[in-house]
């Protein structure tokens, strides 16, 4: 802080500082404290490095036609997932393929599984209403959580 | 402020598995996330939305922050990453063929900086204040009171003969001022300044 500034304006930041945080709603901060739940979760976390509604943005400026399939990837080091929205399926591909299990997990806590072929290929039917991330047990060990995922 | 300690300690804690340090680190900068995402536009609920995955993904960063003094410079930056993925589906999802909302043109690198600024100093002024002895802290709640107090009032609650009053809430701020935590502030503040600081100077 500025030891140069006088009462008021140091009175006047204080009290800027204090209705800044007032402002913040209470579902707001305690989303954030319940956050800390999800604290060492023993999976790799696979970053979204792809999103067709994102990446298509820049496209859209010059092509109006590209409202299509709702593509999105996920990669960790060890694992990729590819998702893909059909109809009310979300089909998804491990990469490099495996087999194992796959988790869907809710903001709620609750947990759906499904089976992920020898191929790699699963599918997520319904695709959940609201905020749900995948956990993919493979069958060689390899445990990989994703973010966050919004159809 | 990029190499406070205190948000160095309160990062480490955490990862560490200390529920107060999450706590604290929330209350710290939940205004900073909370006006970004206000700057975009977005409703409560996507508020919520962009809320929850900004925070889960701090959980799952604690332990691999590689500069954890620039924690409110992630924070900024995932949520306005986060607000923009919102605002782009829902352009998406509203129109066919208009191509670009304007509405998130206006949400630059420059406000953004001027958040994390924001934040830090404010964390810097509410760690300050909660320091001073109680009887200051009470005295200045009441001076910033909306509206404010009267001189009166204050002397009926705390018991401060009027003509105390003045000096200390000079007394009050002068320790404010000279307190460790705003003293490693300095640096920063200069670029709040260029956009004529706060009222009352």
């Amino acid at each position: 802080m500025r030891s140069d500034w006088d009462d008021d304006r140091l009175l006047g930041a204080l009290s800027e500082a204090i209705k800044a945080r007032q402002a913040v709603p209470s579902w707001f901060i305690e989303t954030g404290k319940n956050a800390f739940a999800w604290h060492n979760i023993d999976a790799e976390l696979a970053q979204l490095t792809y999103d067709s509604n994102v990446d298509r943005r820049e496209a859209a400026v010059m092509r109006s036609e590209t409202a299509s399939i709702r593509a999105l990837t996920f990669t960790s080091d060890h694992l990729t997932l590819e998702l893909e929205v059909t109809g009310n399926s979300l089909l998804g591909q491990l990469l490099p393929p495996r087999s194992g299990e796959l988790e869907i997990q809710t903001r709620a806590g609750e947990i759906s599984t499904t089976h992920v072929d020898e191929i790699g290929c699963f599918s997520v039917d319904p695709i959940p209403d609201s905020p749900f991330r995948l956990r993919c047990r493979a069958a060689d060990g390899t445990d990989v959580l994703t973010g966050w995922i919004t159809i | 402020m990029r190499d406070d300690p205190h948000v160095v300690a309160l990062v480490s804690r955490a990862s560490e598995g200390n529920q107060d340090a999450w706590h604290e680190i929330v209350d710290r900068y939940a205004p900073l996330v909370y006006t970004i995402c206000t700057r975009y536009r977005l409703s409560n609920h996507d508020i919520e939305d962009v809320g929850q995955n900004v925070w889960l993904l701090l959980v799952e960063q604690l332990g691999k922050l590689r500069e954890p003094a620039a924690l409110p410079g992630w924070l900024a930056t995932t949520t306005s990453r986060e607000c923009l993925r919102v605002v782009t589906a829902a352009n998406k999802a509203e129109r066919l063929g208009t191509g670009l909302d304007d509405s998130v043109v206006f949400v630059d690198e420059t406000m953004i900086d001027e958040e994390i600024l924001v934040a830090e100093r404010n964390a810097a002024l509410h760690a300050a204040f909660a320091e001073l002895p109680p009887r200051c802290q009470r005295l200045l709640s009441m001076l910033m009171s909306d509206p404010p107090h009267s001189y009166a009032e204050i002397h009926a609650e705390l018991r401060i003969p009027v003509g105390s009053i003045g000096p200390q809430r000079a007394r009050c701020l002068d320790r404010l001022r000279r307190s460790s935590i705003l003293a490693a502030f300095g640096e920063g503040e200069a670029k709040i300044d260029i956009r004529g600081g706060e009222p009352g100077a």
